[in-house]
């Protein structure tokens, strides 16, 4: 069976004032149907960008260049603009972080759903409002017909949250690509959106591409993820392997970082990665990671890292051997 | 007997909304009476869902809202017979966004000596001193003294945002989601910096945060607030290990700690949080909690307190 979603090589450069920014850096994944990925890293890391580029949105400013871009057997590059706006939204939809600015606060909820499908697909407005009451029944908004007719300034942060979601079922999409699902909600509701979430795509079957910057959500949600780092993967693997054993620097030094309740000792110091994130823009050359890395050497300046392989689908960007990376106790960020 | 820093005794806070065309206006109790104690040199997080009040008891606790009912005392001393000026003394607040939170037209110099300028504490050549001194005590280097907010990364933004709290010495270091804008890797740094801080000069926080695992991690106790009340406080390491209120065990469920394969709570908490308008009667916790009773719905709970902790339930565990 052919995968959703194979993506290699994928580049996308910004021009700015400044010079060329390299948002995304030679990017490869590839996801099966039904299943999710994550992609991690900090703000300015790529991983929006990457969305964006797979989607054909990236800003006026943005190029996008690639090796492979095929979803659902149909070459994305090939594909023309009409041809674009056919798949997004009906074959692949995106959940935003702020459900407030991401629905038209002048239309009514069930307008805005109703649309969603109208757009892509030859049905009667009646049969559009069936599949949306069924929706907002699915994603647990009791009274579905009466929450149609209200606006979205009338609902919760939570219940914008799953009229996204439902909006982004519509179409009965083959991927769902959400970025940063739960960030703007409280903890309380984070769980259950993502719960809902992840019930319905494994009842529709579709592929989720999570991207998020917390650890926490990756670790509940995921089957594998992707780290970046300054517009690159620099590690990738299935969750638990990366959790339980951490191999680039960098992600060592993400997991140091975060408080865990029950494991690391209240008023302990947290580990922390000095320095900040550079801003890709111009010639990189070596290693991005190294002015922030304890264990970097003169090796890393001067050359390009490439991604090694462990075993399958288990890769990592650093110079060290694996043994050298797991060897680096986490008190190296102390 | 420790000495408190920070005192409030049934705090209240009432708002007037509008009710709508043609119709009167309603009151919400934002606050409805809190009693909190923070002893000196001592961390207080306080952690509630969106709504619940905690915002509003940081602008009480700076003096930026008049009290509706209530007292809050600062070392000792009411605010309500204190001057803006005596507050901004004594209590100074690090906000959650430090790209908002500084004036962009102004150095950082000058942002970091706003407090000693506005108050008129020393002369120029002391505030001069006094900015190289705290720039080195969160680790800001002296060559950006004269750079502009939009020069620096978030996380020296939020070591301006610090030094400008500190300069004051303040008794109280009010924390409304210090490190919520922030990187994770930027994050810890400023965890540690305000902990390292707090051990060198014995200040006292206030924390507020919707992060669980970082009040965990830097609180002595903490207070959980539920549509303006408190529903249980406790010392950190109790509340974290045996929690008594359904609502604190349900918000310490939901921490999505990274260890894989644990899957996602179940909270039983239900979609809605409540509208602080039109709270529900009794117990205002009673539509979403699991051990709800007929006595819940009906009767309010009183707060009850046991050795060092308080909870305020019916049917506490």
């Amino acid at each position: 069976m052919s995968r959703l979603l194979e993506v290699q090589g994928l580049h996308a450069d910004l021009r700015l004032p400044a010079g060329m920014l390299h948002a995304v850096r030679n990017v490869s994944f590839s996801m099966d149907h039904g299943e999710t990925l994550s992609l991690v890293g900090e703000s300015g890391c790529g991983k929006s960008m990457t969305a964006l580029a797979i989607m054909d949105l990236l800003p006026p400013r943005g190029i996008r260049r690639t090796d492979k871009l095929v979803f659902e057997g149909q070459d994305l590059m090939a594909a023309g603009a009409s041809a674009m706006a056919g798949i997004r939204g009906a074959r692949m939809a995106m959940i935003f972080q702020e459900p407030m600015t991401s629905l038209d606060p002048c239309y009514t909820i069930g307008n805005q759903l109703e649309e969603a499908i109208l757009e892509h697909q030859n049905i009667s407005t009646t049969e559009a409002r069936e599949r949306a009451v069924y929706l907002l029944g699915k994603v647990g908004i009791t009274a579905a017909a009466s929450r149609l007719k209200q606006y979205p300034h009338q609902l919760s942060g939570g219940l914008r949250q799953r009229v996204m979601i439902a909006m982004g079922l519509m179409c009965s999409p083959g991927l769902i690509i959400a970025d940063e699902p739960t960030t703007a909600l409280d903890v309380t509701i984070q769980a259950q959106i993502l719960a809902l979430l992840k019930s319905i795509q494994q009842e529709f079957r579709m592929g989720l591409l999570l991207i998020t910057h917390d650890l926490g959500v990756v670790a509940r949600m995921t089957d594998r993820l992707a780290v970046m780092y300054c517009g690159q993967v620099v590690e990738t693997g299935n969750v638990r392997e990366v959790f339980d054993q951490p191999l680039h620097p960098y992600t060592r030094g993400l997991m140091a970082c975060i408080p865990v309740p029950g494991k690391t000792r209240p008023g302990q110091k947290l580990g922390s990665i000095p320095g900040i994130v550079p801003t890709p823009i111009g010639d990189l050359r070596g290693c991005s990671f190294r002015n922030r890395c304890y264990a970097a050497g003169p090796q890393c300046a001067r050359e390009d890292v490439a991604l090694r392989e462990v075993s399958a689908g288990r890769t990592y960007r650093c110079l060290l051997s694996p043994e050298a990376c797991a060897a680096e106790t986490q008190g190296n960020w102390r | 007997m420790t000495e408190l820093a920070l005192k409030t005794r049934a705090v209240t806070k009432t708002y007037l909304v509008s009710g709508g065309a043609f119709r009167s206006r309603r009151r919400l109790k934002a606050v409805n009476g809190v009693s909190l104690d923070v002893p000196k040199g001592s961390v207080l997080g306080l952690v509630g869902e969106s709504g619940c009040g905690k915002t509003t008891m940081a602008k009480l606790i700076l003096g930026l809202e008049p009290l509706s009912g209530g007292e809050i005392f600062i070392d000792g001393r009411a605010i309500s017979k204190m001057s803006a000026k005596g507050i901004a003394r004594r209590v100074q607040p690090v906000f959650q966004d430090p790209y908002s939170s500084l004036n962009p037209r102004k150095s950082i110099a000058s942002i970091i000596s706003l407090p000693l300028r506005a108050l008129k504490v020393g002369n120029r050549q002391r505030w001069n001193r006094q900015v190289d001194d705290i720039m080195e005590l969160v680790g800001l280097p002296s060559r950006i003294k004269h750079n502009y907010p939009n020069q620096l990364s978030g996380g020296q933004r939020q070591r301006v945002a610090v030094a400008r709290a500190l300069i004051m010495q303040p008794e109280v270091v009010l924390c409304d989601e210090p490190t919520s804008a922030l990187d994770v890797s930027v994050q810890a740094q400023i965890l540690n910096l305000l902990m390292e801080l707090r051990q060198e000069l014995n200040l006292t926080y206030v924390l507020i945060s919707h992060d669980l695992a970082v009040v965990e991690h830097i609180a002595s106790r903490v207070a959980v607030m539920y549509l303006g009340r408190i529903v249980e406080e406790a010392a950190t390491r109790q509340l974290f290990e045996r929690p008594r209120h359904p609502y604190t065990q349900a918000l310490l469920a939901s921490v999505l700690t990274p260890e894989p394969g644990l899957g996602l709570p179940e909270t039983h908490l239900g979609l809605e949080y409540p509208n602080p308008i039109d709270p529900p009667s009794g117990c205002t916790f009673h539509p979403r909690c699991p051990k709800a009773t007929e006595i819940c719905s009906n009767v309010p709970p009183h707060p009850q307190a046991e050795a060092d902790r308080m909870v305020e339930c019916h049917h506490p565990d």
